[in-house]
């Protein structure tokens, strides 16, 4: 991996062509995986909720770790002059995806769509491309989220591209769009999620 | 906490460096912090088997970063609209990230300013960044 340079690991435009040889047997799993990857594509999953409405200790954690000390997001005097309503703080943007993140125990909260929220990710591990990192993300907020609201999302996979050569090794980007919604079914906000899943190259 | 006056800003303004030090600590920390526990982000073991030198920053610490430096400089008043970011060298402990940004482009409609970020760390670029962020 390292001999591509460390530097290009991650992104389509980074890539390192290969020539990829294959028996028949392995064409056909290929074949097979892909015809099972684009099933996928815009299938609509959701609702995924949240396990904690909006918070102000879990703001504080976030904040904390990114040191972000922007004070809209820990005094309500200040949130107020950007609309939100009285004693509230605003989260941060950004903190969007975090909300409806499974956590340590990898599930989703009761109510939440019981399918998994990326059905691609089933199709990788059965051929084991079991390795994944996240290239792209494309953040939109319609809506400042507030302490006291209630976020669930809703994903639909728009795209799983051919089959990549990599630095990090051989597979396939996904990219999934998930749109955010608040306790009035409020569209708070977008994200398109872009992730390779690869089959490691070599461990180092 | 800074506040840039939007009448001010100019297209070609840059935002004043930012060096962020990157940690074992940060890394797995702000993983935790935004409730992503992929081993990768604590695990090294489980990094390099799956072909990483080290554990790496996950992609929602860096749009942490990538909101905390733009509304570092617009001060609370900046109510970020867009953040769209694509990941290039990873973050590894060890390997500081130095931010950078500029102004692209400002509307004046809706007081909103358009920013081109970068976070690089030695091996590279680890994020380029488009940013909208709107003067409230």
């Amino acid at each position: 991996m390292m001999a591509d340079g460390a530097g290009k690991m991650f992104g389509e435009d980074r890539l390192t062509r290969q020539i990829e040889s294959h028996g028949e047997a392995e064409l056909q799993e290929i074949a097979a995986l892909e015809e099972k990857l684009q099933s996928c594509v815009g299938v609509e999953t959701g609702p995924f909720l949240a396990w904690d409405r909006v918070n102000r200790p879990m703001i504080r954690h976030w904040c904390e770790a990114m040191g972000d000390q922007n004070p809209a997001y820990s005094d309500p005097a200040v949130a107020a002059k950007i609309g939100a309503p009285q004693g509230t703080v605003i989260a941060p943007p950004t903190m969007m995806q975090a909300w409806t993140m499974t956590g340590f125990s990898g599930q989703h909260p009761p109510g939440s769509d019981t399918r998994e929220q990326n059905p691609a990710m089933a199709c990788f591990a059965e051929h084991g491309y079991l390795a994944v990192v996240a290239t792209n993300c494309e953040q939109e907020y319609m809506q400042p989220v507030f302490e006291g609201d209630s976020l669930s999302g809703h994903a639909t996979i728009e795209a799983v591209s051919g089959r990549k050569t990599t630095a990090l090794g051989v597979g396939y980007f996904v990219t999934q769009l998930t749109e955010y919604r608040n306790q009035r079914d409020e569209i708070v906000g977008t994200m398109r999620f872009r992730i390779l899943n690869y089959r490691p190259a070599l461990p180092v | 906490m800074n506040s840039v006056d939007f009448s001010r800003i100019e297209v070609g303004d840059r935002l004043p460096e930012l060096s962020i030090n990157i940690t074992a600590k940060l890394i797995t920390g702000a993983a935790i912090a935004s409730r992503d526990y992929q081993n990768v982000h604590h695990d090294q073991d489980a990094a390099r088997a799956l072909g990483s030198p080290n554990i790496f920053m996950n992609i929602l610490t860096t749009n942490g970063f990538v909101g905390r430096y733009v509304t570092d400089w617009t001060g609370p008043s900046g109510v970020l609209k867009t953040v769209s970011i694509r990941l290039g060298s990873p973050n590894y402990p060890g390997n500081p990230m130095v931010m950078n940004g500029e102004v692209v482009s400002k509307d004046d409609t809706d007081r909103s300013v358009k920013l081109k970020v970068t976070g690089k760390n030695t091996i590279g670029d680890h994020v380029i960044g488009d940013v909208v962020v709107r003067l409230v």
